[in-house]
């Protein structure tokens, strides 16, 4: 009961979190010098390595340079609908 | 030998100079010697805001050029002793002066001087490059907002390239009343997206602004919140271990509480 009236009265997200959160991804991209033109060709290149081995929903891939503290990931979401590869045994 | 501390931001007009200014006062009259020096090569503003205007006659470009001696071109402020004033040429550019002389002019003044403070001028160009040339250790000034944080972030990856590795972070113009509501980052805020040290918090205030139209850094004025944070900040520079106030955002129901409690 407590929690849900503290969710309500919290309901908008405060500016200075804005203002956090926004500068985090601003210096992902600074810190990196990686913009969106590449993050694209990365993706485009990546998809078609992929391609090879997996049955793709290309039209579904995401790709993120995410920061946590002092590190940061390539986050990738990357829908598999199947594999290309055959499995060794059969031969 | 004393040391050479670049104040920097990257973004202009976060208040480099007034904190180089105040800091300067700040550790004179902890009984330092100091030498602030304007490195703004072309829009010098320091010996406006320090009051030393009408004395100042050779400038630095005078000193590398040849025109007089390094002594005779610091100005003395004679309102605390051993605080003198290294003013930058109005007549220049920022390219008349290079990095290695920049440098070795540090060298100098340091070996006279506690601390050599030099107000660095906006930007990333050679006029920072030059500011930066012979600095030990840096203080990084921010005001709690995206671009200055962000500027500050160039910053910091700027000179941990030079080498200068000892950095210090002073959040200049926060408001508490903000912090309190959410609406300003806090402190805690600036320092997990730039992790570097954090050495004070100067919190807004009118008096900055009457104090820079008198020509008399706040430092001097005890009724001066922002006066005496840069006070704080010259102590712990100084190495003495003077905590740091604490600016919070309390969350809805604290305010509301608050405010019951004010009104009551």
């Amino acid at each position: 009961m407590f929690k849900r009236l503290m969710q309500l009265l919290n309901r908008e997200q405060k500016s200075k979190s804005v203002a956090k959160s926004r500068l985090q991804l601003i210096l992902v991209q600074d810190r990196t010098g990686i913009d969106e033109e590449i993050m694209e060709s990365l993706q485009a290149e990546l998809t078609e390595v992929l391609s090879k081995y997996f049955i793709l929903e290309r039209e579904q891939v995401e790709m993120e340079l995410e920061r946590e503290q002092d590190s940061m990931a390539l986050v990738a979401n990357i829908p598999v609908l199947g594999t290309k590869v055959r499995h060794p045994i059969e031969a | 030998m004393g040391k050479v501390i670049v104040v920097t931001s990257g973004k202009g007009g976060v208040g480099k100079s007034t904190s180089t200014a105040n800091l300067g006062t700040a550790l004179a009259v902890l009984g330092k010697k100091v030498v602030v020096v304007d490195a703004d090569v072309g829009l010098r503003n320091l010996d406006v805001i320090m009051g030393l205007e009408s004395r100042v006659v050779y400038t630095s470009m005078d000193v590398l050029e040849g025109n007089c001696e390094l002594d005779k071109a610091l100005v003395k402020d004679r309102r605390t002793k051993d605080l003198y004033l290294l003013a930058a040429s109005q007549k220049n550019n920022k390219s008349d002066i290079q990095p290695e002389q920049m440098k070795k002019l540090c060298l100098e003044l340091k070996e006279a001087h506690d601390y050599v403070l030099v107000d660095s001028p906006a930007g990333i160009e050679q006029g920072f490059q030059n500011a930066a040339a012979g600095a030990d250790e840096a203080l990084i000034i921010t005001t709690p907002e995206v671009a200055a944080v962000r500027d500050a972030d160039r910053i910091i990856g700027l000179l941990q390239n030079m080498s200068i590795n000892d950095l210090h972070l002073v959040i200049n113009r926060l408001s508490p009343e903000m912090v309190k509501t959410g609406d300003m980052m806090e402190p805690t805020d600036v320092i997990d997206i730039l992790s570097i040290d954090l050495i004070g918090v100067i919190p807004e205030d009118r008096e900055i602004v009457i104090s820079t139209n008198r020509g008399m850094p706040s430092t001097y004025n005890h009724k001066s919140d922002a006066g005496q944070a840069y006070k704080r900040i010259a102590q712990r520079l100084e190495g003495e271990d003077v905590p740091i106030p604490e600016f919070k955002s309390v969350g809805l129901l604290g305010t509301w509480f608050g405010k019951l409690f004010t009104w009551g």
